[in-house]
């Protein structure tokens, strides 16, 4: 996850309580959040590739930047790292979209991918001009990305009529530009059956919340024999031993109690079943914690533990199914460098012991 | 106040392109033109240039021939210092608030160097291609509460809510602010020449765009602009030679062959566009609308290539001449594309920063 901006403090200690306390108030119009800050997104895309990181997600918000306009800056201030734009359908013409996605593929040698989210407040999209409902938010995503596959199927003219887009005789000259493929891989999130859906139908990859292998199971079976991959978003506290671990997340949580930053997604099938699950004692199994979700969204779901410890849940992952993970962790630049030294080389070592995996 | 000159940013390939007959419109707009794909080598060259020579902004073209202008303008702005990017984009194509959102992200990180050249829309068969399917005079009906959202964003007030024909927000707002040192809005420059761009001109932009004409058809127009705090902008090719002759010359060595000037007539007799109706009457005329300023080139190189000719010194006069009827600024192109700027700011430019100081 590339942290938001001014996030990143470059040659200043911070403490995972000062990075934490920052995501909350990053929805504040007084955040630096809000304005674009090169410095720290390039030395923690910098340091993201030097840690073996193969993409950053960038986030789609009212409270942030514009992620293809951000992807578009950091992309051109870096080699190798992908960029993953979220990006909501409803706010712009599908053709506009891919005209402007495969710009920026030819801007950055082809290193995006996009994270469709249907909308996951009813407040804030209204804010953008969307009233619907979150069910045909779903059906609305559906065509905009079906119009968005035509163009980057065809070669010749798209015609389009649907409930919620019409486009005739559309064709844009810009091609998706990248070595390897002739369209972005599209990473389709939420938890709902709808989502679900839309990932077999317009997705590459389905990206839902980290669960325990067990739970996770058959609906990454269901996802196999679509023929779409699976990616779990979690954050992640690797200490050396896993009291250290359990004492860093439990230092996360607010002072009071009562922080909320999750009342705005009011319609999110996500944020529901975040909820619930936090509610139940919290620990999904001996790495997965749950118990920073009530207070700051269910992307803190989170895997602790030490480093062979969480090797191995990565791997007990791979195991059913799962083939990418996007991480995040407090402060950011720091878990991600810890991740890059002790985790990544653990996993790697057992991937290339042919067969076991 | 000096004049202000800007030019036009040369389409992709066209840096390197040998013959102005490889940049006509029947060529350019092919799929497998050069102008499809970003040119970032050409661009920044180019861009370098034009901050040497003295340009204050360039404009990027929209159209769905081309690669995307906002993000090209994000790359190209972070490979130079002080050229501004007048980004052209048309109404319909995204959501008020997403478009405020993409345009203050590029603010924050290029410097705020951008402006907007806002166009309602120059060819229903296009925008029926970007799913956008209303006529001519419903375009500038939109466009007016479209603008009207931007402008109530970048007043940053509060929140925003509006609800009119085309367009609707509830509770809309952006955390990130346009950036700029000396501004909190882009300029926007409107451009068309209809009674509507006139009306649009004076309601929601800081600049009428329109083409070159003669100073005295255009006098009576300017002072009603200036007289309501509205700047106007020509658009305008240039071919500045040593003598009169020999501009002249160049500028008919410019007319392509036949084959290509009846595809062209063909493509551009379907626009409903005013502007491009009227640059055609004109050019049907012997193309000469005084000494200086010829239309000759447009029925093959569309209606911005009205071209103003002639030796430094007469050139810098005719800037003169549109100075004192009120002309604030002018948007310039040229043959070869980096040879006419190089000579615009050598030998025009001072002569007219002489007269001006």
């Amino acid at each position: 996850m590339l942290p938001k901006s001014g996030e990143v403090a470059i040659g200043v200690p911070q403490t995972p309580q000062q990075a934490a306390r920052y995501r909350i108030e990053s929805t504040c119009r007084s955040s630096p959040a809000a304005r674009p800050e090169m410095d720290g997104w390039v030395y923690f895309a910098q340091c993201a590739e030097k840690a073996g990181i193969d993409s950053v997600l960038v986030a789609l918000n009212r409270y942030e930047p514009d992620p293809l306009v951000v992807s578009c800056a950091l992309g051109r201030a870096t080699k190798r790292l992908k960029f993953i734009a979220a990006y909501r359908s409803g706010l712009m013409q599908p053709t506009t979209f891919v005209q402007q996605v495969n710009t920026l593929s030819g801007l950055i040698d082809g290193r995006i991918d996009l994270n469709i989210v249907a909308g996951s407040s009813t407040l804030e999209q209204h804010g953008y001009g969307d009233f619907l409902s979150h069910d045909e938010r779903y059906a609305r995503a559906e065509e905009f990305l079906a119009v968005c596959n035509a163009f980057w199927r065809s070669n010749g003219e798209v015609d389009f009529t649907g409930k919620y887009y019409q486009v005739e005789r559309g064709m844009l000259n810009t091609p998706f530009l990248a070595p390897d493929r002739t369209a972005p891989e599209i990473y389709i999130s939420g938890h709902s059956e709808a989502s679900e859906q839309l990932a077999y139908s317009q997705g590459t990859c389905w990206l839902r919340v980290a669960d325990t292998p067990e739970k996770l199971q058959p609906v990454a079976a269901r996802m196999h024999a679509h023929g779409i991959r699976i990616c779990l978003r979690l954050g992640l506290i690797c200490r050396p031993t896993r009291e250290e671990a359990v004492k860093a997340g439990k230092a996360l949580l607010p002072k009071d109690g009562k922080e909320d930053s999750t009342r705005l997604k009011d319609d999110s099938q996500m944020y529901k079943e975040g909820k619930a699950v936090a509610n139940d004692a919290h620990w999904l199994s001996q790495s997965l914690w749950a118990g920073l979700v009530p207070h700051y969204g269910p992307v803190w779901t989170t895997l602790l533990g030490t480093p062979q410890e969480l090797a191995e849940a990565f791997l007990a992952y791979k195991q059913i199914g799962v083939s990418e993970f996007i991480i995040s962790g407090w402060p950011e630049v720091d878990e991600m460098e810890i991740f890059g030294r002790e985790v990544l080389p653990l996993i790697r070592r057992a991937e290339a012991q042919v067969g076991r995996y | 106040m000096n004049l202000r000159f800007h030019w036009m940013l040369p389409k992709g390939g066209e840096v390197a392109m040998k013959t102005p007959q490889e940049t006509n419109r029947v060529l350019t707009t092919r799929s497998t033109s050069p102008a499809a794909i970003p040119d970032m080598e050409g661009w920044v060259k180019f861009a370098r240039s034009a901050e040497e020579s003295g340009i204050e902004s360039v404009l990027l073209s929209f159209s769905r021939y081309e690669p995307d202008t906002i993000l090209i303008a994000c790359a190209v702005g972070q490979a130079t210092t002080k050229l501004k990017f007048i980004v052209a984009y048309r109404m319909g194509l995204m959501q008020p608030t997403t478009f405020v959102q993409q345009i203050n992200t590029l603010s924050g990180l290029i410097g705020g160097r951008v402006a907007l050249n806002v166009v309602a829309g120059s060819s229903t068969a296009e925008q029926r291609g970007y799913g956008d399917f209303l006529e001519h005079d419903e375009r500038y009906a939109r466009a007016e509460e479209f603008l009207g959202i931007c402008h109530s964003l970048w007043r940053g007030d509060g929140e925003v809510d509006f609800e009119g024909k085309y367009c609707r927000i509830e509770g809309g707002k952006l955390n990130t602010p346009f950036l700029a040192p000396d501004r909190n809005s882009p300029e926007i420059y409107i451009s068309g020449h209809s009674e509507q761009a006139q009306h649009l001109a004076l309601t929601r932009g800081s600049s009428w765009l329109r083409l070159i004409d003669t100073p005295e058809k255009l006098a009576p127009m300017v002072s009603r602009f200036r007289e309501q705090g509205i700047e106007v902008s020509l658009r305008l090719g240039i071919i500045c030679r040593p003598t009169y002759e020999e501009a002249v010359r160049a500028g008919q060595a410019m007319l392509p062959d036949e084959e290509i000037s009846k595809q062209e007539r063909a493509i551009l007799s379907k626009s409903d566009s005013q502007t491009l109706k009227q640059a055609l009457a004109a050019a049907d005329d012997l193309g000469w609308m005084n000494r200086n300023v010829w239309a000759g080139l447009v029925p093959y190189y569309g209606s911005s290539a009205v071209t103003l000719l002639g030796s430094p010194q007469d050139l810098a006069e005719c800037f003169l001449e549109y100075k004192r009827i009120g002309v604030t600024q002018f948007i310039i192109s040229g043959w070869p594309k980096l040879d006419e700027m190089l000579i615009f700011g050598r030998e025009v430019l001072p002569l007219v920063r002489k007269a001006e100081n």
